[in-house]
């Protein structure tokens, strides 16, 4: 590789028990879960566990909340919310497959089964959607917590809050295996199991397909500013640029540095900074403007973990938290906001 | 077609996956305790569709709602099983390893998504291998439900679980005469030739016969199968059947891969196993594949031994096969064929 290998400026490092599958940050708290089921509160600045929960068969993500007060882990038999205060624990062991959760104004958004339901902090149902096509694969608020986008076979719908019924359906045959939403909800993007992206125009959806991707896309997301979607679905990351009308008509960038990559974020902010981890252990950070579209870009720079990525989540934007295949978890800072 | 495949295939550690199929009461639920109980010292991990029906320390034991997912690539009869896709993904991010995984599937279900997920999903195909397909038949009771006549465009599932099949258990023999052994196992060959038959009463049938037994394997392809190439003309009344082609010579590369390609776009609904180990000319290397409807996997095998006759030999099972026109479309492809032209 041409780009250099540096040591990062390690905040802390913890083991935990487990394969993680997924992290997140918020605040002063960082989440882990664990594949056959465990999930971690870790304290941002020292690594230490604060809290600790478990859910039976498995887990498949955690989402803390913004305020940093509550977390959501979602599994293969159901789903359970820690709550910081006094550590309380509610656990639904609904026996449906919940892939995903989604935090907006205090209340969260679960995928169950092929449902959506919304609940408040305390895991209360305050409503959830009719029954989609298949199971629910991605949930995802647009307009700030008013309207719930929600992923399955055939369709991405739009709900508005109290609406079982959905107010917009995205129609596409196939698979949606993960949502994107624009910050300014103008663009709503699904990942495929077909090998390509969806992407609607959410007011019109007027409605876009990339594809060509030699592999199915399960990860894609926006930066901060809308601009820019990553996705993964090839050994190269692909950027769209989505300024102006959108990405029709144009190419992407080509971020190269793994054979298969396993995990993505964007650094917080305007700068198109973004982090991806490949199967193989290796992080890579990426400034997209470099590139120029269809060029195939080379990451500013890259390191190592002890296993494969397993899941990265910036804790604002000085602070790269990394999670291997092997149960180590690091936080690393970056000293400056606007380097890499 | 590729055939890049080779060097991975050579040391292939990936995890085996055997799809049981089978009726209600053919004795599905009674293999599968027997393989969870077994002292055999594997890691089993079972994906099936009713929670409860067994439940053993050491195994994972996972529940799955059946997903027929459409893929939008074109390729009509290609679906996939969504339900697998996203529970084998979650089984591979574990720590804990499974040295075998089984999937059940009811007496309902169509085979061919199953099958067709392990082509489909490059994350699933980098770490799984489909090993083989394992319909249970019941011997008391199957010949009814093969004679049983659909409405237009309904399957017959009892022939396309034996269609599918690469072994079939044939269980409960003790409750049926030889005579009627022998009537259901000249149904099964009339509709899928060179499958395995495992006669068997209360489903014990030594695990080694039913699983990581590589039916998938290309190398493997053939290899065990005396009774591949059964002539089946007598059998045009049924409408799901086995051919069989044997011929001498080489074949031309690029119009067998024409054919061949042709054959499953255009017919690969009908078409739900092929499987064969060719002669191209110019390659001192067997050329072998195997396919699910219009999905096939394809690469270069062993090498053709100095007094070795030079032969292709191929199998379809399918609806409607007519063998006049598949022998006549593969003898174009002969290259003796070319003079001809």
């Amino acid at each position: 590789m041409n780009a250099t290998i540096t040591a990062t400026d390690s905040l802390w490092r913890q083991e935990v028990d487990d394969a993680p599958v997924s992290l997140s940050a918020a605040g002063d708290l960082v989440a882990i879960a664990g594949a056959a089921g465990p999930a971690w509160v870790l304290d941002l600045g020292t690594g230490e566990v604060v809290g600790e929960l478990a859910l039976d068969g498995g887990s498949l993500r955690a989402s803390l909340s913004p305020d940093a007060q509550h977390v959501a882990v979602t599994g293969p038999g159901g789903y359970a919310l820690w709550r910081r205060s006094d550590g309380r624990v509610v656990t639904a062991a609904t026996g449906l497959w919940s892939q995903a959760a989604a935090w907006a104004d205090g209340r969260v958004a679960v995928a169950s089964g092929r449902y959506a339901r919304v609940l408040d902090a305390d895991g209360n149902e305050l409503w959830a959607t009719e029954a989609a096509a298949s199971t629910v694969t991605d949930v995802k608020w647009l307009r700030g917590g008013r309207r719930l986008a929600v992923a399955a076979y055939g369709a991405v719908r739009c709900h508005e809050r109290h609406q079982a019924s959905p107010v917009a359906t995205y129609p596409y045959v196939g698979s949606h295996l993960a949502l994107a939403v624009s910050p300014n909800d103008r663009w709503i993007c699904s990942g495929n199991q077909d090998a390509s992206i969806h992407i609607w125009r959410s007011r019109d959806g007027d409605e876009l397909t990339m594809a060509g991707y030699p592999e199915k896309v399960s990860r894609l997301g926006f930066d901060d500013t809308g601009r820019w979607l990553a996705a993964d679905g090839a050994p190269d990351l692909t950027v769209w640029d989505f300024s102006g009308k959108g990405p029709n008509g144009t190419a992407p960038r080509l971020l190269n540095a793994h054979e298969t990559i396993t995990a993505l974020a964007w650094r917080p902010g305007t700068l198109g900074h973004l982090a991806s981890g490949g199967a193989d252990g290796t992080v890579a950070l990426w400034r997209v403007t470099n590139g120029r579209p269809e060029a195939r870009q080379r990451p500013v720079r890259t390191f190592e973990l002890s296993d494969g990525v397993a899941a990265l989540a910036w804790a604002g934007p000085q602070v790269l938290v990394t999670a291997a295949r092997d149960g180590s978890i690091e936080a690393h800072r970056l000293p400056d906001r606007n380097q890499l | 077609m590729t055939d890049d495949t080779t060097a991975a295939e050579a040391t292939d550690d990936r995890v085996p996956v055997t799809v049981l199929t089978g009726f209600l009461g053919s004795g599905k639920t009674t293999l599968l305790n027997r393989i969870l109980t077994e002292q055999h010292g594997l890691r089993i991990a079972v994906i099936e569709n009713e929670y409860g029906e067994v439940g053993i320390d050491d195994a994972l034991v996972l529940d799955a709602e059946e997903e027929i997912f459409e893929m939008n690539n074109g390729c009509i009869c290609c679906t996939v099983r969504g339900d697998l896709i996203r529970i084998l993904g979650a089984l591979m991010r574990r720590r804990d390893k499974f040295d075998r995984i089984l999937i059940e599937t009811t007496g309902l279900a169509d085979p061919a998504p199953v099958a067709q997920t392990f082509f489909m999903d490059d994350e699933i195909a980098s770490e799984l291998r489909l090993d083989a397909i394992v319909t249970l038949v019941d011997a008391a009771h199957v010949l009814p439900h093969l004679d049983e006549v659909k409405p237009e465009g309904v399957e017959n599932e009892a022939v396309e679980q034996i269609a599918f099949a690469d072994r079939i258990v044939l269980n409960k023999t003790d409750l049926v005469d030889e005579a009627t052994i022998e009537q259901v196992v000249s149904r099964i060959r009339a509709i899928n030739t060179p499958v395995e038959i495992i006669p068997t009463a209360h489903a014990a049938v030594e695990l080694e016969r039913v699983l990581d037994v590589g039916a998938f394997d290309l190398d493997r392809v053939l290899a065990d199968d005396p009774k591949f190439l059964t002539d089946t003309d007598h059998q045009h009344d049924l409408s799901v059947t086995s051919v069989g082609l044997d011929v001498e010579g080489e074949v031309d590369g690029d119009r067998i891969n024409e054919w061949l390609g042709g054959l499953l776009r255009t017919r690969g609904a009908d078409i739900f196993r092929s499987k064969g180990i060719l002669a191209v000319a110019g390659s001192d290397q067997q050329y072998v594949f195997q396919g699910v409807h219009m999905l096939l996997l394809a690469e270069g095998g062993r090498e053709w031994r100095d007094a070795e006759t030079r032969r292709n030999r191929l199998v379809f099972i399918g609806r409607n096969l007519d063998r006049d026109e598949l022998e006549r479309g593969f003898a174009d492809c002969l290259m003796t064929a070319k003079v001809a032209v």
